[in-house]
């Protein structure tokens, strides 16, 4: 006899609200429907009553956790719209703040799913190392989770003490390096909640388009650092973690991996910011004269490629459109493969390994 | 033969592709979607999204369809006749949450599909262009 349990949109296993209908048989789930839209905020629309410098503001509301890589893609977009060019040590700025992002997302995913695996010491431990990131997000732009520092043409402020910023990497690492990875990667507890549950496999991960960790944890490698680099990017040396296995086990490894690359990307960084302008001109945009009326870019940002289409009337102050994907609106819908044949009471982990942004999906 | 080459090749359109704000555009002329959906299949393309606008006064609706093949980013630009078009679910399973949530927010019909509620909750009435409703 098959039963139906509905999990959420108000749930202990959830961050934030989205409704997962569970059809068991047993313990055994046989199928899911994924419900979405609890906290829908219309931002897309309320985009279009903004103006060019409060659109950048509002944007940055999209995600709370990479806050920082909304604005980026937005701005890289309106940089498209008018062919302007930021200088070098912007686009390297621009990289640490999204990489600074990344390893705060990371770190702060490896917290939840520990709490999940019911792991609470590890759940203690990254939310301290979590803190050391949002220490140095402070430090450098003077706020903990919106940061303002990306405008058209540049950023807003500058990295005065690299070195400082080194030395937090340096510790952040060897306490990954001491702690966390060999924890998340070795010990029984972990690998008997991860491994081989939440599979989705390589074919599926394609025909469902998935992107970021969730694809490189099923053996697709694309990263779109690598294939149409942005920002400082082109210079910067760095691999993409890729696993075959598609289980959560791979998910955590590919993150865990991430985090490390993200050190590297931001040592070098760190190391060879040029000197020079943080912004090119006076910090004043003429979107009267246009060189194109839409402009997309795309950034990977943690959990994936963000997409932003932005269209704009020439001579308005306001844009005609901005359509954002979100990587969760992306991934989200493959949850369902991935519970297929699970036990429930690994659901709330399985959900949980996609790194979920239900503020990024309900824009 | 590049592969924008080969995807023109392959569709029978002769227009140039056009690279302009991020993306190469080709203007699929009376290519239909689900035509151009089993070639990006066959390219193993990677379906990003799909983004609708509604265009001024009475000149209807846009869709511009976007696909990622090896790092390059395409777009195909469908002016809408009327408020539907083929919808491409049972080619690429990808689409399946921006096709319903474009039938909820713009009232396009997707045809030859089902849906179910994405964003509305129950009472609401689904097909409504919610943009038109927020502007009365």
């Amino acid at each position: 006899m098959s039963y139906k349990i509905p999990m959420g949109p108000y749930h202990p296993a959830l961050e934030e609200p989205y409704k997962l209908d569970l059809i068991c048989t047993g313990e055994t789930v046989t199928d899911a429907k994924l419900h979405i839209g609890f906290n829908f905020r219309g931002i897309e629309h309320l985009a279009e009553t903004r103006n060019y410098i409060q659109v950048i503001a509002l944007m940055e509301r999209v995600c709370g956790i990479c806050s920082n890589i909304h604005t980026l893609t937005l701005c890289q977009a309106m940089e498209g719209l008018t062919t302007l060019t930021p200088p070098p040590r912007a686009q390297y700025i621009r990289v640490v703040m999204a990489e600074l992002e990344r390893l705060h997302s990371h770190v702060l995913w490896a917290g939840i799913a520990a709490k999940l695996m019911g792991f609470k010491t590890m759940f203690m431990t990254c939310f301290e190392l979590r803190e050391k990131v949002m220490d140095i997000l402070q430090a450098i732009s003077g706020n903990r989770v919106n940061y303002s520092m990306n405008r058209v043409g540049g950023v807003n402020r500058d990295i005065d003490d690299p070195q400082a910023v080194l030395k937090m990497i340096d510790a952040l690492e060897a306490e990954m390096v001491r702690t966390v990875i060999p924890i998340f990667t070795t010990s029984s507890t972990a690998r008997s909640r991860c491994k081989g549950i939440g599979v989705l496999t390589h074919e599926k991960a394609i025909s469902c388009g998935v992107v970021g960790p969730v694809a490189r944890a099923s053996g697709v490698g694309q990263d779109i650092r690598k294939a149409a680099p942005y920002a400082a990017y082109g210079e910067m040396e760095f691999d993409v973690p890729v696993q075959p296995d598609g289980d959560v086990k791979a998910r955590l490894l590919v993150r865990a991996l991430e985090i490390m690359e993200s050190c590297k990307i931001l040592r070098q960084a760190l190391t060879k910011l040029p000197p020079g302008e943080l912004f090119i001109g006076d910090g004043k945009f003429d979107f009267t004269k246009m060189a194109t009326t839409t402009s997309t870019s795309r950034v990977e940002a943690p959990r994936g490629e963000v997409m932003y289409s932005v269209s704009w009337k020439e001579g308005s102050r306001n844009p005609a459109r901005v359509h954002v994907r979100t990587p969760t609106f992306a991934v989200m819908p493959a949850i369902r493969w991935m519970v297929l044949g699970a036990r429930l009471a690994d659901t709330p982990l399985i959900q949980a390994s996609i790194d979920p942004c239900y503020s990024c999906t309900d824009r | 033969m590049t592969q924008l080459e080969t995807i023109s090749e392959k569709l029978g359109i002769n227009v140039p592709w056009v690279n302009k704000g991020g993306v190469q555009w080709l203007e699929p002329g009376t290519v239909s979607i689900r035509e151009l959906a089993k070639t990006m299949n066959e390219l193993q393309a990677r379906f990003i999204t799909i983004t609708a606008y509604q265009l001024p006064k009475d000149e209807g609706l846009k869709l511009e369809y976007h696909w990622d093949i090896n790092g390059q980013l395409l777009g195909f630009p469908y002016k809408l006749a009327s408020n539907s078009i083929e919808s491409i679910y049972d080619l690429c399973e990808a689409v399946d949450w921006i096709e319903r949530e474009i039938h909820e927010e713009y009232s396009i019909d997707f045809l030859g599909r089902e849906y179910e509620p994405l964003l509305l909750r129950q009472g609401d009435t689904a097909g409504v262009n919610l943009r038109e409703e927020v502007a009365k």
